[in-house]
């Protein structure tokens, strides 16, 4: 009987305890992020392990909801390269710089820092899809889905397959072969769709 | 001819007073490009460069060279710890 009682207070002991433990946790906490502790400021870098916190989730995050995605199969299409090289040179480039081009101002005071797409990156190319359709949140990455259709997104990650095997030369010729710019194919989109993102009737 | 040798020599020397006198000019332009100084601002903007590159041996060098220029900086060696930083920004660049 004086086991049982003695396990049984044990068992409280250690419940009050860890509760205690992580009140105190919580306090704390509150207490660092009311009394602004901890630097938000872009010039000065994350700590090592806050780094690699946010670096280990933002991944995690991307490749678990990238998984279902279907890649079409077309991404090897010239055309379709030459059309995301056009949409990259005029929406990505100034941060994720291209072949033959110096770093930008914005590119040296984002952070964390735009990975510069034309080193061979980890990411497949339904999560690339994902990245540029979704953006990441407290990174400047934008969510492009919310103003351009998948289309050409894929298109985007289309170029993106073959950017890290681009020379300079070779990224300038790709962007002026592009067959729309940015622009007309910003109003061929307003053309295509409602203002509320409804198709419209095709009346040909 | 002794003319001719003495022009020679006179152009050569102005180039060469040419080259010599804008050295300086052209590092300070190229350390201009880089912001390359050795204070707390460039270290943390180069420590920003240094944590976004991939694993691998530029991104060890790079740290090693960055954990230098700050040993170096806290002995008041501006000029090591410029050396250091400018070894860590190639291995960045690279």
């Amino acid at each position: 009987m004086s086991g049982l009682a003695g396990s049984w207070i044990t068992r409280h002991w250690l419940i009050a305890t860890l509760a205690s433990v992580a009140l105190l946790g919580i306090i704390g906490a509150s207490l660092g992020v009311y009394a602004g502790l901890y630097d938000v400021a872009a010039d000065v870098p994350h700590t090592q392990p806050v780094f690699w916190l946010m670096t280990t989730a933002r991944e995690r995050s991307v490749a678990v909801r990238a998984k279902d995605i279907a890649v079409p199969s077309d991404l090897a299409d010239p055309k379709r390269i030459a059309s995301g090289a056009g949409q990259y040179a005029e929406m990505c480039s100034s941060c994720h710089l291209a072949p033959g081009m110096k770093r930008t101002e914005i590119s040296r005071g984002l952070y964390p820092r735009a990975p510069e797409l034309r080193r061979k990156g980890r990411l497949t190319p339904a999560e690339q899809f994902w990245v540029v359709k979704h953006g990441i949140k407290m990174t400047g990455m934008p969510a492009w889905g919310v103003t351009h259709d998948d289309e050409v997104l894929w298109d985007v990650v289309a170029f993106l397959r073959k950017l890290p095997d681009l020379s300079a030369d070779q990224y300038q010729a790709l962007v002026k072969s592009a067959p729309k710019t940015h622009d007309e194919m910003m109003m061929d989109m307003g053309r295509d769709n409602e203002p509320d993102g409804h198709q419209k009737e095709d009346h040909h | 001819m002794r003319n001719d040798i003495f022009i020679a020599k006179l152009v050569f020397g102005i180039l060469a007073l040419t080259a010599l006198g804008s050295a300086p000019l052209n590092f300070a332009v190229a350390h201009e490009e880089h912001k390359m100084e050795c204070n707390e601002t460039s270290m943390n903007a180069m420590n920003a460069d240094v944590q976004a590159m991939g694993d691998g041996e530029g991104k060890s060098t790079a740290m090693k060279e960055m954990e230098m220029a700050k040993g170096m900086m806290g002995k008041k060696d501006m000029e090591g710890c410029m050396t250091h930083m400018h070894n860590a920004m190639e291995a960045v660049e690279k």
